[in-house]
């Protein structure tokens, strides 16, 4: 586990800021919510004056932004996948790829270790900052519903919980599998970032347009949906299992091209 | 017994030739040279010895064990400095130094703080505030600090100040001592030549030629510049030139056999400067080894 504590003790910083941000966001949204409760009969006015397509994209039309459970769907859980899918996506992009960008895989491949034991250890790098920012965004939640006059369904959260570690693991995997290949660390960390930034905006244009209904599968952000989260209160099978998928292929891809490649040194 | 078995190694690089069947053995405890010009194929051979890269054809042993199926096993042995060296930038030199000795399950910070000290390198400062011969300090002590049974290094004294380059060849001389087994590249041939007990000569990806030094020695070329009034004028006629060429004032010629006949034949001519020197490497492979294909012996 050299290589893995070699990892941690790097990434430390980088982890510590964003549980930092994250928190910060989640804490400071459910703050405002008690008083967007207060005013809830004002902002159902509001709302209803957003266009039609607009509600549906955020999931107003089917969550009351008024409830815990509808303004953390709406709002929290928004922006916990998209921070969190950012920092799992730029974290795995650089972690294989980086020794060959810095030369230093000439350092790390003439010690005894095989390259299934570097790509093992630092995938549980990854899998180990990505679960801990997850935490840290769990207990940041149950401390914020603390200020919320009204109940958070917990069964209901606790999917929430799943299904955004899911989702970060999943962008995660694909840029990991991007990472064992892509030799240059400024162009796959773009390309990692531009996978989660269109997945976003192609959930969005799902949600507006009913032509694009056939490229959900396309968008792991629609995978687990606040909307559905809340109003079936589970995880859709089909969708756990493509997500399954996409780790487990880009995982093996991953640990087949780096056994396979000529490193670069 | 043979350390290093390499049999028809050959790499290509999308059709391009890297190595091409090349083949040398490296007993223990002996020092081996690699010597040819920049992109000739030295480092390629290294980086396919350490399984950075696979070979296409051909295959290579190195301690009896095959250098893609075992290659973790054999890296337990070995200590390389690579040619241009780069380390985790924000890691302090002690701190890369006992990063690289977990991976061999030893400790010996004692070892690291005398090579340290003999080489003159400052374990508190970080990697990315230190000057590239001060990297080649932290390559060579990481190369050496868990005893390795084989020594693989590639072009060891670039960017060394001499004092230090002579440091450097005194603990080569102990790991010998010790030995050692030990295979650096260059394409300087006097270092080579001072160090090795037998060089490999690799030219164009394929080796030309495998010598022992004295071989070498006796073979030796060199370059002697005269400087003098009218060199047009003045023809040397002496046994040995290979080549003569005019530049200026100066004439240029490249001589090979004993040198005291030289020095003597030398007298007769008015000169006002001269220079011996070792000839560059492409001399030596342009008007020798293609000669006749390779050293008479």
């Amino acid at each position: 586990m050299i290589i893995f504590k070699r990892e941690w003790k790097t990434n430390l910083k980088s982890l510590l800021i964003w549980s930092a941000s994250v928190t910060a966001v989640i804490l400071l949204l459910l703050l405002i919510y008690p008083q967007m409760a207060e005013q809830q009969q004002d902002i159902s006015e509001l709302l209803k004056a957003y266009p039609e397509g607009l509600q549906q994209v955020f999931g107003m039309d089917q969550l009351d932004m008024s409830t815990l459970l509808g303004f953390y769907g709406i709002e929290v859980f928004m922006m916990l996948t998209l921070l969190g899918s950012i920092y799992a996506s730029i974290f795995a992009s650089n972690i294989l790829s980086k020794e060959e960008n810095d030369h230093t895989a000439e350092f790390l491949l003439a010690k005894p270790v095989t390259r299934r034991q570097i790509v093992t250890e630092k995938l549980l790098a990854v899998l180990c900052n990505v679960v801990i920012l997850n935490i840290v965004a769990t207990v940041s939640s149950l401390i914020g519903f603390q200020f919320a006059s009204s109940k958070m369904p917990m069964d209901t959260f606790w999917i929430f919980v799943v299904g955004a570690l899911l989702l970060h693991l999943t962008f995660a995997a694909i840029s990991f599998f991007l990472s064992s290949f892509i030799r240059k660390s400024r162009k796959i960390l773009s390309v990692s970032l531009a996978i989660v930034i269109l997945s976003y905006f192609l959930s969005i244009a799902v949600g507006l347009s009913d032509s694009l209904e056939a490229l959900k599968f396309f968008t792991p952000f629609e995978y687990v949906k606040a909307t559905e989260i809340a109003t079936t209160n589970q995880l859709d099978p089909l969708y756990l299992l493509l997500m399954g998928l996409i780790m487990v292929v880009s995982i093996s891809l991953a640990y087949f091209i780096y056994h396979k490649k000529d490193m670069a040194v | 017994m043979a350390i290093v078995e390499v049999n028809k190694l050959t790499k290509l690089y999308k059709g391009n030739v890297g190595i091409k069947n090349v083949s040398f053995d490296v007993n223990e405890g002996e020092t081996f040279g690699f010597i040819g010009p920049n992109g000739a194929g030295k480092s390629t051979t290294i980086r396919t010895l350490f399984n950075f890269i696979y070979p296409t054809s051909g295959s290579a042993k190195i301690f009896g064990k095959d250098i893609v199926t075992e290659s973790k096993e054999i890296r337990k042995h070995i200590g390389y400095l690579p040619s241009e060296v780069h380390y985790y930038e924000n890691m302090k030199v002690e701190e890369l130094l006992s990063y690289s000795m977990k991976f061999y399950k030893v400790n010996n910070t004692k070892r690291m703080i005398e090579l340290a000290e003999r080489l003159d390198l400052d374990l508190k400062r970080k990697i990315e505030d230190l000057s590239f011969g001060n990297r080649k300090k932290v390559g060579i002590v990481q190369a050496l600090i868990h005893e390795p049974k084989l020594l693989i290094m590639d072009e060891p004294t670039g960017g060394l100040d001499p004092l230090m380059q002579n440091e450097f060849y005194e603990i080569l001389a102990e790991e010998k001592a010790k030995g050692t087994t030990i295979f650096f590249s260059s394409h300087i041939l006097s270092e080579v030549q001072q160090t090795c007990d037998r060089v490999a000569i690799i030219k164009d990806g394929e080796i030309v030629a495998v010598e022992t030094i004295e071989n070498l020695i006796k073979n030796s070329v060199k370059t002697v510049t005269l400087t003098l009034k009218e060199p047009e004028n003045i023809s040397l006629e002496i046994e040995g030139v290979l080549k003569e060429e005019v530049h200026g004032q100066r004439l240029s010629v490249l001589y090979q056999g004993n040198m005291k006949h030289l020095l003597n034949e030398l007298n007769r001519v008015d000169f006002d400067d001269i220079l011996i020197e070792e000839p560059s490497l492409e001399d030596v492979f342009l008007h020798y080894y293609e000669k006749d294909g390779g050293l008479e012996s």
